[in-house]
């Protein structure tokens, strides 16, 4: 009983996650993105997301881990059109981990908010308290056109009928760079070892990836770009994704 | 009490136990009836969907939760008013309780029941329910103890139980007399169901005293279960959802659809069952005026719903309102609203509440404007949640609404093999309210 | 109903029984293929389980030549990344590019050789290499001959680098002048304009990183123009990679496209008066004395007509504007103009774009940073050098093929039928050619026509080399090495052609002695290295050759340019005469403009057999799988027109049906279609679905270039009562007061 409840404050303690090395955080900069969604192709591609067919996006029943959304603003001809990537924003407070009832999506000691598909039962009850709307259900099993499977990604499980998914900052490559470090005693991964593939495709150069625990981190800098917000602040989530708004001249 | 003179021991004996051991060939028409539609509309879809997933419905991306679950808060709803009618009458010692908390209470297993299952075909992958369950494992993998979800199996398991023992306490001494009139197999079975009950004096004191327990146990544990069901909902952040209003809203709106419930059903026991003579005029008054009641409280709470919405004033709060009473749901809101705060006024007249059809009539709508309201909750809040981009619609599928009229065949099912198990109407205590035998009133 | 006897039913259940057995039997031993983590005893190089290995080669999805990494495990590539040393794509990549692996394992890939039976059927037949080449080498042989080899004629895509040379050698030892390319996308009149303006027709490289003032004159930088990849990059750094210095970019265009949602100021200027916008501009920085140079006087005379007033009545744009624009342009240290897309694409395409060069000249930008840098004359190798002939190309081949003057078509990676309007009569004139031979990985509109189809490697198993067009301001050539093992019985294009030459015999196997693609390539770097590569380095050939292969890419970075821009204005001022584009159609009958737009998606329509790309939604409107016409939200409302109601859009040359959808940001009175929907036969993912706008435009060209005018053709709309649902991801495009895109940023 006594190492139970040791273990209860071990658990409870504040700061807990501060031993840790890395806290993943990613900043977009909306004045450099153009909209142009080569990071949801370069998503798709690493991360086996499914060919779901017309019929489907029709539903309402695609799977973009990362997508693009459209704003305009004003009426022509003084219109404007403000975009915004959206993924996962691996919140520090995220909605999505208190909801599921088996543990399935849960917060992990770098700071990701990650989601364990075989442990899924499909309530998808993250879903609905996601604010950012970015957690997609696999509504069936989805399959590839021969030879279009001999493109998956072996780093990337593929998903079956009935579970979440979500962006996971690609953490396979997490996984390759941590693996790497640990073989060249690194106690952390250099700033720039790991990329996600939204990150690396980007041809603006609009998404940043890195370690916001190391200050020396480009990351780190750009967070503190007077530009930078989170979406949604209001709701207290603490995103890990730092935006920084569009300059209108 | 009785509308049609008092009856006597036997008659009463008789008339609750021939519907039990007398069988006619319409009841087994019936049975056959609603257990195909069970099948064809419930199960054949249900399976065809584990096939290929969930996307047979007609949830998406905008909205991932959809008819399932809101079919899932209506029959919780509708469970509630049997139990907690029961202990909350009996805890207050009122008398019109006696002929109809059996049936009320057999409606809360069953809906129970049929809410759970709905819980079984809104999960994606059902074949690991039993992760939901703090069952030890070599993995060391427990439950998320702080997900409203756990809450929910918690409070729903405890409550299922909690009635189900509930419902049986209240029934042994009945198992005694279906056990006493009765010969063969079922001698012996419900030799075992009743416990050997004799009838003593000090079983009668154990049986009061534990029934009184359980009844002042269940209440609280009623009120919870709605409320834990609202905490689905009301702790996401959700427009629309995050009310703190919800738990007092969902525990109110299911008793109030529970009892319109019960007098649904009191009108078919008496119809098909002929118990005209236990089940009368102060029944169907009492429930009336209650009825009212809830329905101005229910009302009360909606227009505090509306009100703290428009005060509130976030932009997100108040899409979601505008989408709920000028969207594509907008009819069927007003529609909620016609059924549940204006049909039910037309009880404050004696007139009307005094008519078992009139009544029949109007706690089938109160129902539908329940099931309605429980879906315009799930439906039209989450596709307007906080990323205008991201707004949707969501309209059920033909699996869904099969689903959910496969549904009511499951629980009529239910209750048409519960009345040949168990008398339907409680004998012991209905013998309590003949005259001879009050006492101290 | 008969009775089932219990003996019956026994039955039954046992034939069931072994039914099933005998399926789960089948399912077990005889379905499943034997697959085996590497595939041979002796596994072949560079090949680990469970490690990656990067190849870098070039990116084929588009004319800009990006230097691509692939990633392969397991021998299956598995990720396409930009290559980081390359200086075209920078480590970067479009979403066209990435999804090139739909290109290798596109389900639809030709396997074989296939022999028609009947011409634009689907009934075709298996044929082995060795039948279709000694076939069709036989028939060109006889015609060479009979001395009948100008009745060959070789028709390809945009084609750089040896690939070019070889197709080039081929034909001329043929004895054919007839190798000509054709491509959509390929910007005549850009290249046109600049040997007016610059007297070079080598595509320059326009410095937007550096620029301080990029005015864009229908140029979409960000998805389709020239160098998408290297200018989104250029485009990130113009505005946020100088401390402190954020450049401002203007987009004038009939339709907002994605560097018209980039800019910060989008001007709609009434279609066609483009160059005259320019022209507007000029006049501004020479009356304003910001033009200082020699020959002002000779300017101003030259512009005395495009005043501010006068340009902006034509234009329809505000004079303030012009002034604003001009004075900023004016006074920015590094200001760029830039043009392309409609303006391109008039009736008067390269006086508009001469006049957008002009802009550069006034404000002095030439071989500045942040100005317009000339690539120097393709540095390697030297006989690269072949343009796509436009539209005027394209009509001497069909006037070639009606008049019957032509006996052997080859056609490779173009698809004429497609991208070209349908009254060029291409596919009718087809009918008239006796052996039409399609070099191809896909079936499509082109080869549907042909006799033989004979099934090249994607460009990820292929060997090549490229010259990016236009440069990077220093020499750089790529090599593209296949990454994987062919899939199927398909061949190089490159080896196709030498097949032939050897199976047509006489001087053709002496010039080309060559086995391979792989062989001619090397053979060509060898002899350049020799010559000039070799300077100041020490080591041999092979290791020369290794450290190419691994980089993907060869390059001068420090090699001068291509010099100073002349300075001359004579040309220039003799060519701007014509700033205005003619419309096919008249304006009542006619009441719209047509703007077709190529998507950064699909291109010219060659993309849209592509899964990834077909799911992926349109940058500007989100819009999947389908076509669309989009309408000012004005007009809809003045015609009545809804999201979804199909609109027939009429012009002089044809009509489509097309669902509308209602965008807000296009200019009244011109309804746009995207290009690249509308396929009739591009494999599953593209086929029947959506419409070509390409079809429906009216044949006018731009006389100097002799390209299409793709963006003069004017329509009318009817709105025909029936509805089509458009898949679309977006739900509300408004921010509704949120502060979704930052604080103080919220979109009304």
């Amino acid at each position: 009983m006594s190492t139970f409840v040791e273990k209860l404050r071990q658990y409870s303690k504040p700061g807990y996650y501060d031993e840790f090395d890395y806290h993943w955080t990613m900043t977009i900069d909306l004045d450099r993105c153009t909209g142009c969604e080569a990071c949801v192709v370069a998503c798709q591609a690493e991360n086996n997301l499914p060919i779901v067919g017309e019929e489907r996006f029709a539903q309402s029943r695609e799977i973009k881990w990362i997508r693009i959304e459209r704003y305009w603003e004003g009426e022509y001809p003084n219109i404007k059109m403000g975009f915004i990537p959206m993924l996962c924003q691996h919140c520090d407070d995220a909605p999505c981990e208190t909801a599921c009832p088996v543990y399935a999506t849960y917060h992990n000691q770098d700071g990701l908010n990650t989601q364990i598909y075989n442990r899924c039962i499909g309530t998808r009850t993250c879903a609905v308290y996601c604010p950012y709307e970015v957690r997609y259900f696999n509504w069936f099993t989805y399959t590839w056109d021969e030879p279009l499977e001999q493109q998956l990604n072996p780093d990337v499980s593929v998903r079956e009928k009935g579970v979440m998914e979500k962006c996971t900052f690609c953490i396979q490559r997490i996984r390759i760079a941590k693996d790497n470090a640990k073989d060249d005693d690194r106690r952390r991964v250099r700033d720039g070892e790991v990329v996600p593939a939204c990150v690396q495709s980007c041809p603006t150069e609009a998404m940043l990836f890195g370690n916001s625990k190391d200050p020396e981190a480009k990351v780190s800098k750009m967070m503190k770009n007077t530009r930078g917000y989170t979406v949604l602040e209001e709701l207290n989530t603490t995103p890990s994704i730092v935006y920084l708004k569009k300059v209108h001249a | 009490m009785f509308d049609h003179g008092q009856p006597s021991y036997a008659e009463v004996n008789k008339d609750i136990l021939s519907t039990m051991l007398e069988t006619g060939p319409k009841y087994w028409m019936l049975l056959g009836m609603t257990m195909s539609v069970a099948g064809i509309c419930f199960f054949m879809p249900w399976i065809y969907q584990l096939f290929v997933g969930v996307g047979a419905a007609g949830m998406n991306h905008n909205a991932v939760w959809g008819s399932y679950l809101s079919n899932f808060i209506f029959w919780i709803g509708l469970s509630h008013s049997g139990t907690l009618l029961s202990a909350v009458l009996h805890i207050t010692n009122s008398p019109w309780r006696k002929s109809i908390y059996r049936s009320a209470e057999a409606m809360t297993l069953f809906s129970l029941m049929t809410a759970t299952l709905f819980v079984m075909v809104h999960l994606g992958r059902v074949w690991f329910v039993h992760w939901s369950f703090p069952i030890p494992n070599q993995m060391g993998l427990w439950p998320n103890f702080r997900s409203p979800l756990m809450f929910d199996v918690m409070a729903i398991t405890t409550y299922l139980t909690a009635s189900s023992i509930f419902i049986y306490m209240g029934s042994v001494p009945d198992f005694a007399a279906v056990r006493d009139a009765s010969t063969g197999l079922r001698r012996r079975l419900y030799t075992i169901f009743s416990f050997g009950w004799r009838g003593t004096a000090r079983e009668w004191h154990t049986l009061g005293w534990a029934y009184t327990f359980f009844a002042v146990f269940v209440i609280p544990l009623a009120v919870s279960v709605h409320s834990i069901v609202s905490w689905d909902f009301a702790l996401s952040a959700v427009p629309g959802f995050h009310h703190t209003i919800f738990a007092p809203y969902f525990v109110c709106g299911a008793i109030y659809s529970g009892t319109a419930g019960i007098v649904t059903v009191m009108y078919c026991l008496r119809k098909f069952l002929g118990f005209e003579r236990y089940i009368g005029q102060v029944h169907l008054d009492s429930l009336g005026k209650l009825l009212i009641t809830l329905s101005l409280i229910w009302s009360y709470i909606n227009i505090l719903e509306l009100f703290t919405t428009w005060f509130g004033g976030t932009s997100f709060e108040l899409e979601a309102l505008s989408f709920r009473l000028t969207g594509f749901y907008a009819p069927l809101y007003w529609e909620m609203l016609i059924f549940c705060a204006f049909v039910p006024l037309l009880m404050l007249f004696k007139k009307i509440r005094w008519s078992w059809n009139k009544m029949l009539l109007i706690s089938i709508l109160i129902n539908i404007g329940m099931l309605t309201e429980r879906f315009i909750i799930v439906a039209t809040s989450q596709p307007r949640k906080f990323l205008p981009d991201s707004f949707g619609y969501y309209v059920p599928s033909w699996i869904e609404i099969s689903i959910s009229v496969g549904s009511f065949a499951i629980f009529v099912t239910l209750f048409l093999i519960f009345i040949k198990w168990v008398p339907a109407i409680s004998i012991y205590e209905v013998k309590e309210t003949l005259k001879p035998l009050r006492r101290n009133v | 109903m008969s009775k089932i006897s219990r003996r019956d039913l026994l039955q039954y259940i046992g034939a069931g029984g072994i039914g099933v057995a005998g399926g789960v039997l089948y399912g077990e031993g005889v379905q499943r293929k034997v697959e085996l983590l590497i595939p041979q005893v002796i596994p072949p190089e560079d090949y680990s389980p469970g490690v990656a290995t990067w190849y870098n080669t070039v990116c084929n999805q588009c004319s800009a030549g990006c230097g691509i990494s692939v990633r392969i495990r397991e021998g299956k590539a598995k990720k396409i990344e930009g290559n980081p040393v390359h200086p075209v794509s920078r480590g970067r990549l479009c979403a066209r590019g990435q999804a090139g692996l739909n290109v290798l394992y596109n389900p639809d890939r030709i396997r074989t050789p296939l022999q028609s039976a009947d011409r634009g059927s689907e009934n075709t037949a298996e044929i082995s290499w060795d039948d279709a080449l000694t076939t069709i080498g036989s028939r060109i042989g006889r015609l060479k001959i009979e001395g009948n080899a100008g009745r060959i004629r070789l028709l390809t895509g945009r084609t750089r680098g040896h690939l070019d040379e070889l197709f080039a050698q081929f034909m001329n030892l043929l004895g054919s002048e007839h190798y000509q390319q054709y491509d959509f996308t390929y910007p005549s009149a850009l290249a046109a304009a600049n040997k007016t303006s610059f007297g070079t027709d080598v595509l320059p490289y326009y410095d937007i990183e550096n620029a301080d003032f990029l005015l864009s004159f229908g140029a979409d930088y960000l998805g389709t123009w020239l160098s998408p990849v290297h200018y989104s990059l250029a485009y990130g750094n113009l505005r946020q990679g100088r401390q402190g210095q954020r450049g401002k970019t203007v987009q004038i265009e009939p339709r907002m496209s994605l560097s018209g949602a980039a800019a910060d100021e989008w001007i709609a200027a009434r279609p066609g008066t483009e160059g005259l916008f320019a022209l507007g501009i000029a006049h501004v920085l020479v009356s304003s004395g910001s033009y200082t140079g020699n020959d002002r006087d000779e300017w101003s005379s030259a512009l005395q007509a495009y005043s501010p007033s006068m340009v902006s009545a034509e234009t329809e744009v505000s004079e303030d504007t012009i002034v604003r624009i001009a004075e900023e342009f004016g006074a920015s240290t590094a200001s760029l103009a830039i043009a392309g897309g409609a303006t391109a694409a008039g009736t008067n395409a390269v006086a508009s774009v001469v006049a957008v060069n002009a802009l550069n000249h006034l404000a002095g930008n030439l071989g500045k940073p942040g100005g317009v840098i000339l690539n120097s004359a393709q540095a390697f190798p030297a006989a690269a050098g072949s343009s796509p002939a436009g539209l005027q190309g394209a009509l001497d081949l069909v006037a070639a093929m009606q008049a019957g003057d032509v006996e052997v078509l080859l056609v490779h990676d173009t698809n004429p039928v497609f991208s070209l309007p349908h009254n060029v009569g291409f596919r009718q004139a087809m009918e008239n050619v006796p052996l039409i031979v399609a070099l191809s990985s896909f079936h499509d509109e082109t080869t549907a026509m042909a006799d033989f189809i004979l099934p090249t490697n994607t460009y990820l198993e292929s060997w090549g080399d490229d010259v990016p067009d236009p440069g990077v301001g220093f020499p750089v050539t790529s090599l593209s090495q296949p990454v994987v093992a062919p899939l199927y019985d398909t061949l190089p294009v490159g080896d196709i052609i030498l097949s032939l030459a050897r199976q047509i015999g006489g001087e053709l196997p002496i010039h080309m002695p060559w086995a391979s693609m792989e062989e001619f390539i090397k053979d060509r770097w060898r002899e350049e290295y020799d010559e000039r590569m070799s300077e100041g380095q020490d080591q041999n050939f092979e290791a020369f050759w290794q450290a190419v292969l691994e980089a993907g890419v060869w390059g001068q970075p420090g090699a001068a340019a291509g010099g100073q821009p002349e300075s001359s204005s004579s040309p220039t001022i003799a060519a701007i005469a014509d700033p205005v584009s003619k419309f096919a159609g008249d304006e009542t009958d006619y009441p719209f403009v047509l703007h077709p737009y190529l998507t950064a998606t699909f291109l010219d329509g060659r993309g849209a057999n592509l899964p990834w790309l077909q799911e992926l939604p349109d940058p500007m409107t989100s819009v999947v799988y389908g076509s669309w016409a989009e309408l000012n939200p004005v007009t809809a409302d003045e015609l009545g027109i809804e999201e979804g109601d199909v609109l027939e859009i009429e012009s002089p040359a044809g009509s489509i049906r097309v669902p509308a959808f209602i965008f807000p940001a296009i200019r009244p009175g011109v309804v746009a279609v995207p290009i690249g929907q509308g396929h009739t036969s591009y494999g599953r993912y593209a086929s029947d679905r959506g419409i070509n706008p390409i079809h429906i435009v009216a044949t006018l060209m731009d006389k100097q270039s002799g390209d299409l005018a793709w963006a003069a053709t004017r329509v009318k709309v009817t709105n025909t009562g029936e509805r089509l649902r458009i898949v679309k991801t977006d739900g509300v495009t408004r921010t509704l007061g949120r502060q979704i895109l930052g604080p103080g940023n919220d979109h009304g």
